[in-house]
Order: structure tokens, then sequence, then C-alpha cells
């Protein structure tokens, strides 16, 4: 009983021992080189359980996944109007060639970083030397990008490695030119306020002027209008004196003469110098006078 | 890893309770699966062939171990998650959610992604939209304008294998892309289109370039939406941008000002005009009305004055002259004409009526027809020719 124990544990021993150093497991997420005497004889791309000689062999294991190379701090840029421009990019790479990324970078991820990142800036110079600040912000941006991934390839191909994207992510300008478009902003906007308020005073004026106008239209055909209505009235009620009068003119002048003496001497302010000639007086003088005084 | 223990009693949600037979069904079927591949792992204590030894208890003993070994294989997946399974690192399986089980270490491993849950990333700000973090929000724009912008991004998983294999830290991917998709767009828009009415439109396009950007690298990500938190001028200009929105109101204010003018001085010149004919015509009836008036009382009177004409015309005379004489002031003077010794004190005479002085008539009334005396403003001219025709 005790020696079956001690021969099971024995057998457990040795079998956690071979599992450990003989076998070797591959993540989905990794490639491994196995190494025999620091030599590469094997290279694992899929994942799974493999079998390696213990000792004599070794495996390293490399990340299969996209890696990011993402700059820190931005950098400055020259465009072709000698303006600078702070850029930072990210690169996401991916190792293909296990063996090729071993040999060139020793299978250092820094140092693979390192190699793009000078890659991609060299290139990154060269085209923004050649293109304007808004080419480089907006009318190639993709094109730029596109570019910089087919140039960091070429030389990416080299240390094993496959860039999958290189993408700008800041584009900006440095504070003290920032500072400049602030201010141009600000005097764009001004002028926009001012033409707001410049227009707004002059439609409010034109209304008010229209308004005016209207006014005057409306009181100038009315006094039209209304002169016609009274000279309408005028007009008939000359026709109905006429057509009466014509009967008797000269009675009617003097009838109307009568009616206007009354009315024209009414008070007592009127002063009237009379001469007892008058037809009027004619019985004040000479009362026996029956016929009028004759001269 | 599947080697916690599973909790049998804490399920959460209401699933139905495991079933134990699919359970049982899943672990003959893994094994048989793995012993039907050449009889890779040797280690399994099936594999053993049990002696007809006399230490039963061993036997016991390992078969304890093993199911103690095999129930460790027992897990969990919550509602809405995923278990993806790896066996010796390759991935076999993507098991839903509910009690599983999965060969035990060191053979298979778990692991639980959560796919349904909503994820977010913030740029340009963290936490709090007031709280900015400028550098990522200052943007350059097409017509080389800096605006300051904040999104969030959601996002699901689509592909939880995707998602754990294919990218290294696949969330801070997300945000990368998010940064490089919207300026992109940003660096493509005008400012006013993206700060007034293209918002919406921004947040589509970099929606669409971001799902191209995932897709490509794998990631096992699907956007579902991408806000605009805030898009506005930066700081240093916010108060020209204000004064810019206030202008705007100004001249809507000032076109109302002058409405309001206009309202208020048309219906008034309308009710002007209005009340110019209400009085024209009125004055037409008048005119006419009492045109009709005279006219009547005329005809009457002539009527009369036909029949007896003389005598009439003597009394409506001599009714006019007492009604005159009666009812003005009047001075009687017998002399021949053309002495020029006579003097009136006019004025003196005009003020013992204590009244203003109103110009006199002067008549010579010689003919029995009663002379029209001149209306007062003419008076002084008859003087005149009068007495020119004396001289």
């Amino acid at each position: 009983m005790g020696k079956l124990s001690s021969i099971l544990s024995v057998i457990v021993a040795v079998l956690v021992l071979i599992s450990t150093s003989a076998l070797f497991i591959v993540d989905e997420r990794e490639q491994a080189i196995l190494f025999q005497l620091g030599e590469v004889v094997d290279v694992k791309t899929s994942p799974g359980l493999y079998f390696k000689i213990p000792v004599a062999q070794n495996v390293r294991y490399f990340d299969s996944r996209i890696l990011t190379l993402d700059t820190e701090e931005p950098e400055r840029f020259i465009t072709s109007e000698k303006k600078n421009v702070l850029v930072d990019f990210f690169v996401k790479w991916r190792i293909v060639d296990v063996r090729q990324y071993y040999i060139s970078v020793r299978g250092d991820e820094a140092l693979a970083r390192t190699r793009l990142a000078q890659t991609v800036n060299s290139s990154m110079r060269d085209e923004f030397g050649n293109r304007t600040v808004h080419e480089v912000v907006s009318g190639e941006r993709d094109r730029i990008m596109e570019i910089m991934r087919q140039k960091a390839n070429v030389d990416a191909k080299k240390i094993g490695v496959e860039v999958v994207d290189v993408r700008l992510k800041r584009v900006d300008l440095p504070q003290e030119v920032s500072e400049s478009v602030y201010r141009r902003m600000e005097a764009e906007r001004k002028r926009v306020a001012n033409e707001l308020r410049s227009t707004g005073a002059a439609e409010a004026e034109k209304i008010r002027a229209d308004a005016d106008r209207q006014r005057e239209v409306i009181l100038a055909e009315a006094y039209r209008e209304a002169q016609t209505i009274m000279g309408e009235g005028d007009g008939q009620a000359a026709a109905i004196y006429a057509g009466t009068f014509e009967k008797s003119p000269e009675f009617y002048t003097f009838y109307r003469s009568l009616e206007a003496y009354k009315k024209s001497f009414k008070d007592k302010q009127d002063m009237l110098v009379l001469e007892p000639s008058s037809e009027f007086f004619k019985y004040l003088n000479n009362p026996e006078n029956s016929s009028a005084n004759k001269k | 890893m599947g080697l916690n223990d599973p909790q049998w009693g804490k399920r959460k949600g209401n699933s139905s309770p495991p079933d134990l037979d699919d359970v049982l069904r899943n672990i003959s079927k893994r094994i048989n699966e793995l012993f039907g591949r050449k009889g890779g792992g040797d280690d399994g204590p099936e594999g053993e062939s049990p002696k007809k030894h006399s230490s039963g208890n061993i036997i016991v003993i390992i078969v304890l171990l093993s199911i103690v070994w095999a129930a460790s294989g027992l897990y969990i997946v919550d509602e809405g998650q995923r278990g993806v399974v790896l066996r010796f690192g390759k991935h076999v399986d993507t098991t839903q959610a509910g009690l599983n089980w999965h060969i035990p270490y060191p053979i298979e491993r778990v692991e639980n992604v959560n796919v349904s849950q909503v994820r977010t990333i913030e740029i340009g700000y963290r936490n709090n939209v007031r709280s900015k973090v400028l550098k990522e929000s200052l943007m350059l724009t097409d017509d080389e304008n800096i605006i300051d912008i904040q999104f969030a991004v959601q996002y699901i998983l689509n592909n939880p294998e995707n998602f754990l294999f294919n990218n290294r830290e696949p969330d801070n991917a997300v945000l990368q892309i998010a940064e490089t998709a919207i300026r992109e767009v940003i660096g493509k828009s005008k400012m006013d289109f993206v700060l007034y009415e293209g918002r919406e439109a921004v947040a589509a396009r970099a929606t669409e370039i971001m799902q191209t950007i995932l897709d490509r690298y794998r990631i096992g990500i699907t956007i579902s939406r991408v806000t605009m938190q805030n898009a506005q001028p930066p700081e240093q200009v916010q108060a020209a941008f204000d004064d810019a929105v206030k202008a705007g109101q100004d001249r809507e204010r000032q076109r109302n000002e002058g409405q309001a003018y206009a309202n208020d001085v048309i219906p008034r010149a309308r009710g002007a005009a209005a009340r110019l004919l209400e009085e024209a015509g009125g004055y037409q009836q008048r005119v006419i009305s009492s045109a009709e008036g005279d006219v009547s009382r005329f005809e009457k009177i002539f009527v009369e004055y036909s029949k007896a004409p003389v005598v009439t015309r003597d009394r409506l005379y001599l009714d006019m002259m007492q009604q005159v004489l009666s009812n003005t002031s009047k001075i009687l003077i017998d002399q021949k004409s053309g002495s020029n010794l006579l003097y009136l004190p006019l004025d003196k005479l005009m003020q013992t009526d204590g009244v203003a002085s109103k110009p006199s008539v002067t008549t010579t009334p010689t003919q029995i027809a009663p002379e029209v005396p001149d209306v007062s403003t003419r008076t002084r001219e008859s003087f005149r020719t009068r007495e020119r025709e004396v001289r």
C-alpha cells in the first residue's frame, strides 16, 4: 500500500515533468519558434499542443495579434509652404515571418517598434514636405496614409513584419500658429456679426420706409377719392341750384342778395354810414312823398 | 479559468435549471473526441484499465480524484457572455450562457467574454463633458479653423473569438481608431457645417470610417453609436462666436421692430383714409341736401312772388333792411356827397360799443334798387375808387 502509493506518486511526478519539459502549447494569440541549441529548427504558426526534446530544445513565443505603435508625443513636420505641423499617428503591425523577425530584431518588440517608427517618420517627412497644410489636413489625408503604409511595408518585410495600417491622428498647428488662427477666426466672426447687424438695420429701415410710402399712397389715394366725392356733391348741388334758378334769374339774385345782406350785417360791430337819400329813407325825409324822391 | 468551483445554487437570471443530461452527454462527447484523436493526452486517469488489485482504496482515491478533477471542468457562462474554449491553446468551441463543462485544466481553458455589454469610450473629455482633454478635442477643419469637439463612441462585440485573438488591447484600438476617424471627417468638413447643421452627418461619416477600419483589423467589434456631445469653437474665440449669434438675433429684432412700425403706421393710414372718404361722403350729402333745401325754399317763395311781384319784392326788401339796420350800428349822415369836411372818428364810435373794430361799410344807396353794399374786405378799395370818381 505504501509502496504502491509511492510508485504512483513517482509516476505522477514523472508525468508532470514530461508534460512540462517535453510538451508545449501554442495559444491562438501567438506563434512559437523551436530552438535547438540556439538554432531555429521549427516555427509553429498554428495553435495547439506540440512536442519537443526536453533540455536540448527550447521555445520562444511571439505575439501573433495586431500590435500597435502609438507615438506618445506629436512630432513636428514641415509642409511644402514651410509651415510646422504637429502630427501624431499610430501604426498597426503584425509579425508575419517569425523567423525573419527573430533574426533581424532578435525578437525584441521595442527594437521592431523603433525601426518601424523611423521608417514611417522618414516617409512622413517626404510626404508632408510635398504638400500644403490644407492638403495634409483634408485633401490628401487618406492618400498619405495609404502611401505610408505601402512604404513602411517595404521595409517591414525585411524584419518579418506586415504593416496593417498607418493612420494619422492629430495634424495640428503648433501653439503659436494656433493663436493666429484664433485671431483670424475672431476677426471673421466680427465681420459676420457686423454684417448681420448692419443688414438688420438696413432691412428694418427698408421695412419702415416701405410702410411710410404705403401710408403716403393710401392717404393720397384717399384724398383723391374724397375730393372726387366732394366735387360730385358740389356738381350735383350746382345742378340743382341752376335747374331751379334758371326759371327767374332776376328774382333769384334779388332774393339771394337780400339773404346775403342779412347774413353780412348782423351785429353791432358792423358800422353802417348811411345817407338818408336812399329809397329806404324816402318817408323819413318826406312823409308826404308817396312816390320816390327823384333827384 | 475552470479551476474555480462551480456554484450550483447561484444562477443569474431565471434561466431553466441546468440540464444534467446535456452536461453528461457533453462530457462523454468531449472524452470520446479527445481519445478519438490519436490519444494525444496520456495523462488522463481514464486511460488506466483498473487491475484486479487488492488495494481497492487506492482505486477509490484515484476515482475520487478523477471525479474532483472532472468536476473542475464545470463552469457557468453568465447571460450576455460567451465562453471561448481553448484546447491546448487552440480555439475549439464558443459556448452560450448557462452551465457548461470543459475538459479540465490543463487540457482545455475557458475565457469568458461579455458580448452584450455596450462599451463606451470618450474622446475629448473624461466622465463629464466639462472636464475636457484639449489635446484630444481641438481639431483643424477644412477651412483651417480650429474647433473643440467632444464625442462618445458606443460599441459592442460581434465576434468574441476575433476580439480575443486578433488584436492586442482591442479596447485601446477603438480609442485610437475613433480619434483618427473623427479627425479625418472634421478635416474634410467646413467649420460652420460641423458646428451647426452637420453634426448628424459628421457622426454618421465617422461611424462609417471607424467600422471600415475595425473590419480591416478583424477586431470583432461593431460600432453601435457615435454621439457628438459637444461641438463648439475653442474657448479663446467663444466670445466672438456668441456675439455673432447675438448679432443674428439683433438682426431679427431690428426686422421685427421695423415690422412693428409698419404694422402701426399702415393701419393708421388706412383709418385716416377711411375718415377722409367718410367725411367727403358726408360733405357730398350735406351739399346736395342743402342745395335741395335752398331750392325748395326758393321755389315756394317764387310761386308767391309770381302772383304779386311788386308787393312781394318791396316787402322782402323792407324786411331785410329792417333786420339789418336793427342789428347793426349805423350813422345817418345827411350831406351832399363830395364834401370832405366831414370827419368821422369811426374808431371812437366803434369803441363805444366796447368791441374790437371791424372795418366799416359805407353805402351810398341812391337808387331804389337795393345796391349791394360791399363786403368788408373790399370796402377800402371801393372807397378809393369812389373817391376817385368823385374828384
